[in-house]
């Protein structure tokens, strides 16, 4: 008898086969069979009409914190994500002693604008090591956890303070090299690290002071593992991403070791950046090298408020300097009528008003709740009010404190998009899961893959879609067992409708510790997830399940 | 001798969801590629140079963008 036996679906099997009728039986946490099975099983679940899938894997998140008191990564589960990635961009939260956590919480705060509640009430903080950040984890989860070990918090282990002013001298980076080999034993996937990043001073992060003979140092460590290096190149120059490519495949190529970059995002204002990148990371991959680009599947949105001065009115003049005045005489100008009557008008003039009749106001902080998801242009339909002084009115009413968002102003034309996500080097990711909390919503990229380029789209099929966030992304990372659905590999699976599965809207939630706010996004599409052979999701709620392994 | 000149800007979607500025300048070789900069520095940029519209970066010395104010 089987523990479970999912049966009547199309089976989609992660290794980009054709979709086929099969059944699914799996027995103590492993696919034990797939095919047509007659056998009974202790729970059935029916799947007529549904696609069965092997869980998704994302390789990109910063759940590191919030994993601690919610082990199912929400939303990610609901979307299909069975396993993620997080220590990225050079953070982790081990190995990372207790006289240096305030140094390290400012940078997740940074990165992930997590308030601070969520170190102090959420969790306790029960490890130094990294063996002993896995164990805490392990209490606690639903889905996977394949963790990064971050380059900033080992050097800061060894270096101190100094980890932040100077590079490592010879015994340091034996001290780090020391501490990356122990961290890898410990279940560490890899080590990450960042070339942009900055803490909440705007001070560079510990790996930025790195010189390459540190990096090629801790690459020969994950050398003796075969694990990954991840990194943040200076995406926003092609040259210099050009360049980190080159670097990183000197360090695949020396160490035989998986490396991958992100973010790469297509901008239709650089046209051809990505193209170039490509080019790079193809000749080097022709050479041998393994340098993963990742790219995100969602497109990019401007958000802004009055609170600080955004390039969204670089062509208003007198929008611009207004809002970049001192906060005192920013509100006096806002509050005077002449002032705002011309900015107004300002507006009509240069033909900014039918943009901003399109944006929409976020919610989550100032804005009245009624408010809230609503396009600007009918709000001030409602109001009474032309669409620039209904921006400058709400701002007023809400102290500044009100976000605007322009939708999908980048990665956003679906024909560059979608035949970049299909190529057979890229590596699809860079959701950034669990960051950004009050900026954007970081979930639903794996639903948007389907929704918006695997039906609207067809630049992947069905399978290719599948095959690209399960057995490859397995395949990448060296994740074993892991990705598809065949018989001994974990019994990660996703049951989900191909015709409705996508993401919903972005909305504000206030469910991070001491009430903070996130902007989030449901699942559409999804009817069941397990994680190794138990349901964790299921019509549309998350069960007790607690089968989530740290360190896959 | 020449020296690089800004030939445009535009306003595009940075990867935190700001607001970033895509100058296109042009080098002395005749080349003109895209460059990217973060609010902060577009800002700068636009104080050096005394516009207070993007369109009027046009022309201006692209070594503006070191001058700090």
């Amino acid at each position: 008898m089987f523990d479970i036996l999912i049966k009547n679906g199309v089976v989609v099997d992660g290794t980009g086969a054709a979709p086929r009728r099969a059944d699914v039986a799996i027995s103590g946490g492993k696919i034990a069979a797939v095919g047509l099975i007659d056998g009974t099983a202790r729970r059935t679940i029916d799947a007529s009409g549904r696609v069965v899938a092997p869980g998704f894997i994302d390789p990109h998140t910063h759940f590191d914190v919030q994993l601690l008191w919610d082990g199912a990564a929400r939303p990610a589960l609901e979307h299909g994500i069975t396993t993620v990635v997080p220590g990225n961009c050079s953070l982790s939260l081990a190995p990372l002693k207790a006289a240096d956590r305030k140094r390290v919480v400012g940078m997740f705060q940074q990165i992930e604008e997590m308030p601070p509640e969520a170190f102090t009430q959420a969790f306790e903080w029960t490890w130094e090591d990294f063996a002993g950040y896995r164990a805490a984890l392990a209490k606690n989860l639903s889905v996977n956890v394949a963790p990064l070990v971050g380059h900033s918090v080992i050097r800061l282990w060894v270096m101190g303070a100094a980890s932040q002013e100077r590079a490592a001298n010879p015994d340091e980076i034996a001290a780090m090299q020391s501490l990356l080999r122990q961290c890898l034993k410990d279940g560490a996937v890899g080590l990450s690290t960042s070339f942009v990043d900055v803490d909440e001073n705007a001070r560079p992060v510990p790996s930025r002071f790195a010189q390459f003979s540190e990096l090629d140092a801790l690459c020969a460590v994950l050398g003796e593992f075969g694990r990954m290096l991840q990194v943040v190149p200076e995406f926003y120059d092609a040259d210099l991403t050009i360049a980190r490519v080159d670097q990183l495949s000197e360090l695949s190529l020396r160490h035989d070791i998986p490396t991958t970059f992100s973010p790469l995002f297509d901008s239709v204002q650089a046209p051809n950046n990505v193209s170039r990148v490509m080019t790079r990371v193809a000749e080097q991959f022709a050479q041998g090298a393994r340098v993963w680009p990742q790219v995100q599947t969602r497109p990019i949105d401007i958000s802004f408020s009055f609170l600080r001065p955004s390039l969204y009115f670089a062509r208003l003049p007198r929008w611009m300097r207004i809002l970049r005045q001192p906060m005192k005489q920013r509100m006096t100008a806002l509050r005077d009528t002449e002032t705002t009557g011309k900015m107004a008008a300002d507006a009509e003039t240069f033909r900014m008003a039918g943009a901003m009749a399109g944006l929409v106001i976020r919610g989550g902080d100032k804005a009245p709740a009624a408010y809230a998801g609503r396009t600007l242009g009918d709000v001030a339909k409602e109001r009474g009010q032309s669409v620039p002084r209904a921006l400058i009115d709400i701002s007023l009413e809400g102290d500044l404190d009100v976000a605007f968002l322009s939708a999908n102003q980048g990665h956003n034309v679906t024909d560059r998009v979608g035949p970049l996500l299909a190529h057979p080097l890229v590596h699809v990711g860079a959701s950034d899961g669990g960051a950004h909390l009050m900026s954007f919503a970081t979930y639903g990229d794996t639903g948007f893959l389907f929704s918006e380029f695997v039906r609207a789209g067809k630049h992947l099929t069905l399978e290719g879609a599948v095959k690209k966030i399960t057995s490859e992304t397995a395949a990448i990372w060296g994740l074993k067992d892991r990705g598809t659905l065949a018989p001994g590999f974990a019994a990660d699976v996703v049951v989900f409708d191909a015709e409705t599965i996508g993401r919903g809207d972005e909305r504000p939630v206030f469910d991070m510790p001491g009430d903070g706010m996130r902007y989030t996004r449901d699942a559409t599409g999804i009817d069941t997830v397990l994680v190794n052979g138990q349901v964790a999701y299921a019509n549309g709620a998350y069960t007790d399940a607690r089968a989530g392994v740290a360190g896959v | 001798m020449s020296e690089a000149v800004i030939v445009s800007a535009e306003i595009a979607a940075g990867h935190d969801g700001q607001a970033d500025l895509i100058v296109r300048v042009r080098y002395q070789n005749g080349v003109v590629a895209p460059v990217t900069l973060d609010p902060d520095t577009a800002l700068k940029l636009m104080s050096a140079c005394g516009v207070s519209d993007i369109n009027d970066l046009a022309g201006h010395s692209w070594r503006k963008v070191l001058e700090d104010n």
